[in-house]
């Protein structure tokens, strides 16, 4: 059995061939770059467009919307990065391919995962950082050390948070086949996440601080550094809800693979 | 003719299938709504009105619009591009079929299932659920043949951007870049009254803006003269046609790729 | 010691009725309507290590469930079943060091890759060492000569070379047992021959359990002494491979299209033939769908070339084949008790 750094060799010698193989593909990878950069951007131009009608989005300004949503860019990164091959579960599970991951003495999700390496979801991640830079220089913040480990850890914890999001809702194929409409629900809803979840009232906003918890994704961690004192308690559970949320991920992910039978005979 | 509602049929049963997912795509748009319901109220922010539409109207507009984009969003493109990859377009072409017909109708088949599962729901909901004042007017009229125009011409540059597989290996990113920019441009996720002046201006001469806004507005703003919604309509037309020929050269010039390089 | 034991193993799915048409589509959505399918239903069976199984029956027969249960995929309903002393279900990392799948019509190689990358990935998810490897490498090359595609692609490949490599990529780990799943489906005869000479090699060398699931009864006469039929479920035949060879080789199947054909001309052709041959014939006459008359014959009974020459001159024979028996066949001469 593999320990957890042969692994992580295995990873890294898996992406570096895999990475290899892309390269032949150069002019897609480009042109799927500037469509990332596009997506991007879309976003933020919507904020932009929407704050020359008004002043304030529930009391935050478009420069503390572009910051929310820069650290959102950044957090979403490692599932674009590594998690990619979710999207292409369903089309595994409807082909039946799906058969050869049990056959290798490793982690199947380990080894359903490592087939794909999106690069263009680095683009992405460059993005965030340099609009986190942005506005944070145009909001005057100062970053010291101690903060710049908590930026680590919270944009780790919701990378957690958004990773298991779209594994659970991938895994839906296990039992539906066509896990399209789930992926695309949670990809709808994670969309929301870069607003102020002060807009929501009573039980919204219970809800999607806690059953759907995309609160943590962006808008209570980047509280933490805009408004430090408004700060909700709950930015301290994050990394347990993100740490919490996928060990239920992968329970849900171990069932699917346990249950799934096989199309055909 | 005939031969094409059994490909319409054929799509529609494809669609209805998969039982579990479809009342995710129901609860989706549910979910949707909710939030979208939440973010302009806090736009609106007690204000009445914003850039000459009033909440019900905002809200009417982006929740109606979400389910537009579930309608046009048909995969078309990621279909051909499966089927040029692997070569079975080729069967499509010894066939006495029209390969642009063919996947027309099977979207149309495809989007159908939307309408009543998605589509008829959300209006339910904003007028008896978040009781948005109904305004009678003959928008209603004009709205379900806007819609059909928005489908065509997103069909037409879906066809074209399936094409461009005969080019590249994946078309995630010209599918991806045409969509945001649709999304973007076309007032799908903020209404054009929205952006400043002079942007309006461009974005009414381009052709996103016949993919939503059109129909939207038609919806949005209903009590308006026949005469207005007519001349809507004829530019929608004119955009269809325009993209149909476009899409129909592209056509032509890309199957010679497949002539020359083999199936 | 037994590798494989198996004592009265089940399986049993629940499937959902569909039902026909846009409406029955739609009411499938709400329906609460199953019914329980009986996949693997009672089966007992013991493999010794060395031993090429060859484990055939039709389609749905249940072979797939059975492959699926030995490598720890499917939980089984009920019965006992051990790998090596295990039990695959509860041990999958374990029991997968120490088997190898292939599967005929999909690779297992990363798709993208050079084929010798993947080889070199396996390497390390199976640790095997430098020199095993090597070892490894250097006879699967002089037994094929591969050497020259390592540094292709796997999807450049042609599905016979494809094929050569993923069986190369099974072994590479020196596992105690393989299981082939219609390893020469859709490939010509001479790269079938490769692949047989290959797998009874591999199991002369190395002592390698092979466990054979095939439409090919080619490949079963080629490579098995022993043989498993089963159908429905169920064993239908356990034993020499011999025994059943008579069957399959002594029959052969004439594929009639008769001219002006019609119901009355089959009944016609049924009692002429037994009129001429007597009534212990051992020809049995069936219609397929394509306005195909099949006719089979058994050998050992009635010449070929003497029915084929009766018929031809009783009837306007448009066009004719000959072909081996089916897989379906045999399993239907066994229900009339061919082996009995």
């Amino acid at each position: 059995m593999l320990t957890l750094g042969e692994y992580i060799r295995l990873y890294f010698l898996i992406e570096a061939q895999y990475i290899k193989g892309q390269m032949q593909y150069r002019a897609d990878f480009l042109i799927s770059s500037v469509g990332m950069f596009f997506s991007s951007l879309a976003t933020l131009s919507i904020f932009v467009v929407l704050f020359n009608s008004i002043p304030d989005l529930a009391g935050w300004s478009l420069m503390e919307m572009v910051f929310i949503y820069a650290f959102y860019m950044i957090a979403i990164s490692p599932m674009q990065i590594l998690f990619d091959a979710v999207w292409f579960l369903r089309y595994k599970i409807q082909s039946g391919e799906f058969v050869k991951y049990y056959f290798r003495p490793m982690n199947i999700m380990f080894y359903f995962m490592s087939e794909r390496f999106d690069l263009k979801g680095l683009t992405q991640l460059a993005a965030g950082i340099a609009l986190l830079a942005y506005s944070s220089i145009r909001l005057g913040l100062v970053w010291p050390v101690g903060k710049v480990l908590i930026l680590i850890l919270a944009v780790f914890s919701a990378s957690l948070v958004l990773i298991s999001i779209a594994v659970m809702a991938g895994s839906s194929a296990f039992w539906v086949v066509n896990s399209y409409p789930v992926l695309a629900l949670a990809w709808k809803v994670r969309e929301f996440a870069p607003y102020p979840i002060t807009i929501f009232d009573g039980i919204f906003r219970f809800a999607f601080t806690f059953i759907l918890p995309i609160g943590f994704i962006a808008f209570y961690p980047a509280q933490f550094f805009l408004r430090p004192a408004e700060i909700s308690p709950l930015f301290y559970l994050a990394p347990l809800i993100g740490i919490g949320l996928f060990a239920l991920t992968y329970k849900v992910w171990d069932l699917g693979v346990n249950s799934w039978t096989g199309t055909g005979s | 003719m005939r031969g094409y509602f059994a490909f319409l049929r054929g799509a529609m049963l494809v669609g209805v299938v998969y039982r579990l997912g479809f009342l995710f795509t129901i609860l989706g748009n549910i979910v949707y709504m909710i939030i979208a319901y939440f973010l302009w109220r806090s736009i609106y922010a007690g204000k009445e009105i914003l850039n000459g539409l009033t909440f019900d109207q905002a809200l009417l507009y982006i929740a109606l619009g979400s389910t537009i984009f579930i309608l046009l969003k048909t995969y078309t493109d990621w279909g051909m591009a499966e089927e040029i990859r692997s070569g079975t377009i080729s069967v499509y072409l010894t066939k006495p079929i029209d390969y642009q017909l063919y996947n027309l109708f099977s979207t149309i088949g495809f989007a159908s299932t939307s309408i009543l599962t998605v589509t008829l729901p959300t209006i339910f909901m904003l007028f008896f659920v978040f009781r948005i004042p109904f305004v009678l007017g003959a928008g209603y009229l004009f709205f379900p043949v806007s819609l059909l125009l928005a489908f065509i011409i997103n069909f037409n540059m879906d066809y074209a951007i399936g094409l461009s597989a005969f080019y590249t290996e994946s078309i995630w990113g010209i599918s991806t870049t045409k969509e945001i920019i649709v999304s973007v441009l076309s007032g799908a996720l903020l209404p054009l009254q929205f952006f400043p002046a002079a942007v309006q201006q461009v974005l009414m001469v381009l052709p996103f803006q016949a993919m939503f806004f059109t129909p939207l507005m038609m919806v949005t703003k209903p009590d308006q003269n026949a005469g207005v919604f007519l001349q809507m309509l004829a530019v929608q037309a004119l955009w269809a046609a325009v993209t149909y020929v476009a899409s129909r050269l592209l056509y032509n010039q890309a199957i010679k790729v497949l002539r020359v390089a083999g199936g | 010691m037994t590798l494989i034991h198996i004592q009265g193993l089940s399986k049993h799915f629940k499937i959902l009725n569909r039902h026909e048409g846009l409406k029955g589509a739609v009411r499938d959505l709400f329906s609460g309507d199953y019914r329980t399918v009986q996949a693997v239903d009672g089966i007992s069976l013991d493999i010794e290590p060395g031993e090429i199984v060859g484990y055939i029956g039709p389609n749905g027969a249940g072979k797939s469930t059975t492959i699926k249960m030995m490598t720890g995929i499917l939980k089984p309903s009920a019965g006992v079943l051990q790998v090596n002393g295990l039990v695959p279900y509860d041990n999958r990392i374990r029991q997968a060091m120490i088997m190898g799948v292939v599967f005929g019509q999909r690779t297992q190689l990363w798709w993208d890759l050079p084929v010798i990358e993947s080889f070199k990935i396996l390497k390390e998810i199976y640790k095997v060492d430098q020199k095993m490897f090597d070892e490894h490498l250097g006879m699967f090359h002089e037994l094929v000569g591969l050497k020259a595609l390592y540094s292709q692609q796997a999807r450049t490949l042609s599905l016979g070379q494809r094929m050569l490599c993923d069986i190369t990529a099974s072994f590479l780990h020196n596992p105690q047992v393989v299981f082939l799943d219609e390893p020469t489906i859709g490939l010509d005869v001479s790269i079938k021959a490769k692949i047989r000479s290959l797998i009874l090699e591999l199991n002369r060398t190395r002592n390698t359990t092979i466990i054979l699931t095939t439409h090919d009864l080619g490949d079963v006469e080629a490579l098995c002494r022993r043989i498993i039929i089963i159908d429905k479920g169920k064993i239908l035949y356990d034993g020499d491979i011999k025994k059943v060879n008579a069957l399959f080789g002594a029959y052969r199947t004439l594929k009639l299209q008769i001219k002006d054909y019609s119901e009355a001309t089959l009944a016609a052709l049924q009692d002429r033939l037994t009129g001429t041959f007597g009534a212990g014939h051992g020809i049995t006459i069936a219609q397929t769908e394509d306005c195909w008359t099949d006719v089979t014959i058994d050998q050992a009974r009635t010449p070929l070339a003497d029915v084929l020459a009766f018929i031809m001159t009783n009837f306007t024979v448009e066009d004719v084949r000959i072909v081996e028996i089916s897989m379906e066949n045999v399993v239907r001469k066994i229900y009339d008790g061919a082996l009995k």
